[in-house]
């Protein structure tokens, strides 16, 4: 049965079927890691570039950053309360979501972009305590309009900072490289 | 301080050397056994209610359990104090050494027993060789067991997903778990200290049985600080330890007997 199988793979027909099966399936996994690095569906195309450049501070829509674990993301309100002073709110295309579901009295659900899995207790305050700035782990606010991560947010890209910045300190890097500061 | 802890002979200097960070002492005089301890951890932890039929297969999960024991020969038995039963953090733990994948390494930082979900493969290795029994396995994803869901416009909507604390993993199917000593409330007044400028203070937190518990017979803190309550608790002399004789080093003190 087994031979039979590997020799119809080496005639013509057999070959050609083989390619197109190999073919197929490296596009879909292909299909499947570009479909896994897509930013994901916003409900406004919320430009950080423009917001950015306009000198709204990070802190600003995401204070939490500053005191928690998670720096929050900024509701309807937070947005309305500078946007119902600028006169082309009302006739953009692009922000008629958001003035739709401010009438209806709705708020809207932004996605997170930067996650880590249930398992790791990521806080922001020690990071930002200690001296790092929001574009040291987020990119570039300056060039991106919805949020994209610059890297892979894995163990080992949390590691290696965590071992550059405790280089030569024994008991600090014992704390920010045990299992336990992270996963519990 | 490392210490040699295959040292034969030297459990004595072991212990005095190995004392610990975090530890505990339960006064089994006054713990009248009402299981507050127990649904307070079972809250604080997200830990699953496994229902009736896994329950019967002993596959109960709870990081600290009451435990009682009779002594004598019937009819003149006595029941002994109720025991409440957690992980003791052993400092020479037999869990740690036999897990294949490192999932269950000691924290040198904070000197606890740590489990790490997302490494553990579920051999159960190390529920079968600790002399406590009190690690869990997750023999099923109890938290989204279809029955206990209700159905909302065509979706599966969990009721009591809204009372998990989000400070804890929800552990998933396959993976082995045990007492933490409440690590999330470790960190979270380190972190508040240290915000501060500060070092934590005695009594400025404490693990959630010992919070629950109406007769305060559950006292948890730094152990090496001679200062603190539970440092002081602990050296009582009607404190002992569990099993001490198989060299774990627990970190939980019973008294009794006062």
């Amino acid at each position: 049965m087994i031979r039979k199988t590997f020799e119809w793979a080496l005639s013509p027909m057999g070959r050609i079927a083989v390619l197109i099966a190999a073919l197929s399936l490296f596009s879909l996994a292909a299909f499947g890691v570009y479909q896994s690095q897509q930013p994901p569906e916003q409900p406004i195309q919320f430009t950080h570039k423009l917001h950015v450049g306009l000198g709204v501070q990070c802190l600003y829509c995401h204070p939490g950053a500053l005191r928690g674990p998670s720096p929050g993301l900024p509701t309807i309100s937070k947005c309305w309360g500078c946007h119902q002073q600028i006169g082309k709110t009302q006739t953009s295309p692009l922000l008629k979501p958001m003035v739709d579901a401010m009438a209806k009295g709705e708020g809207f659900t932004w996605v997170p972009v930067a996650q880590v899995p249930d398992f790791v207790h990521f806080t922001h305050r020690p990071h930002v305590a200690a001296g790092l700035n929001c574009e040291n782990c987020h990119g570039d606010m300056t060039q991106v309009t919805i949020a994209v991560n610059p890297q892979v947010m894995n163990m080992g890209w949390c590691l290696n900072c965590h071992k550059q910045k405790a280089a030569g300190d024994e008991e600090k890097l014992t704390k920010l490289t045990d299992c336990g500061t992270c996963h519990y | 301080m490392t210490v040699d802890l295959n040292l034969v002979g030297a459990k004595g200097a072991i212990a005095e050397a190995a004392e610990g960070k975090w530890g505990m002492s339960i006064d089994q005089d006054i713990c009248t056994g009402c299981q507050a301890c127990v649904a307070a951890c079972a809250m604080e932890n997200n830990i699953s209610f496994v229902g009736e039929e896994d329950a019967g297969y002993g596959r109960s999960q709870h990081w600290i359990r009451i435990e009682r024991f009779w002594e004598g020969a019937y009819p003149e038995v006595k029941a002994t104090p109720f025991q409440p039963m957690l992980c003791q953090q052993c400092g020479h733990a037999p869990c740690e050494p036999v897990c294949p994948v490192f999932a269950t390494p000691h924290s040198e930082a904070e000197q606890l027993n740590l489990q790490v979900y997302n490494r553990c493969v579920g051999t159960r290795y190390c529920a079968n060789n600790c002399p406590y029994q009190v690690r869990s396995f997750n023999w099923r994803d109890y938290h989204t067991i279809p029955e206990r869901g209700n159905m909302v416009n065509g979706t599966l909507v969990f009721p009591l997903h809204n009372q998990f604390n989000p400070d804890v993993t929800v552990r998933r199917r396959g993976v082995m778990e045990k007492c933490t000593f409440c690590i999330q409330r470790i960190h979270k007044a380190q972190d508040k200290a240290k915000s501060e400028g500060r070092e934590v203070e005695d009594g400025e937190f404490t693990t959630a049985c010992a919070q629950a518990c109406p007769a305060n017979a559950i006292t948890f803190g730094r152990v090496d600080h001679p200062e603190s309550l539970v440092s002081q608790l602990t050296h009582q002399k009607r404190g002992e330890k569990h099993l001490e004789e198989l060299n774990t080093l627990p970190r939980v003190t019973y008294l009794k007997e006062g």
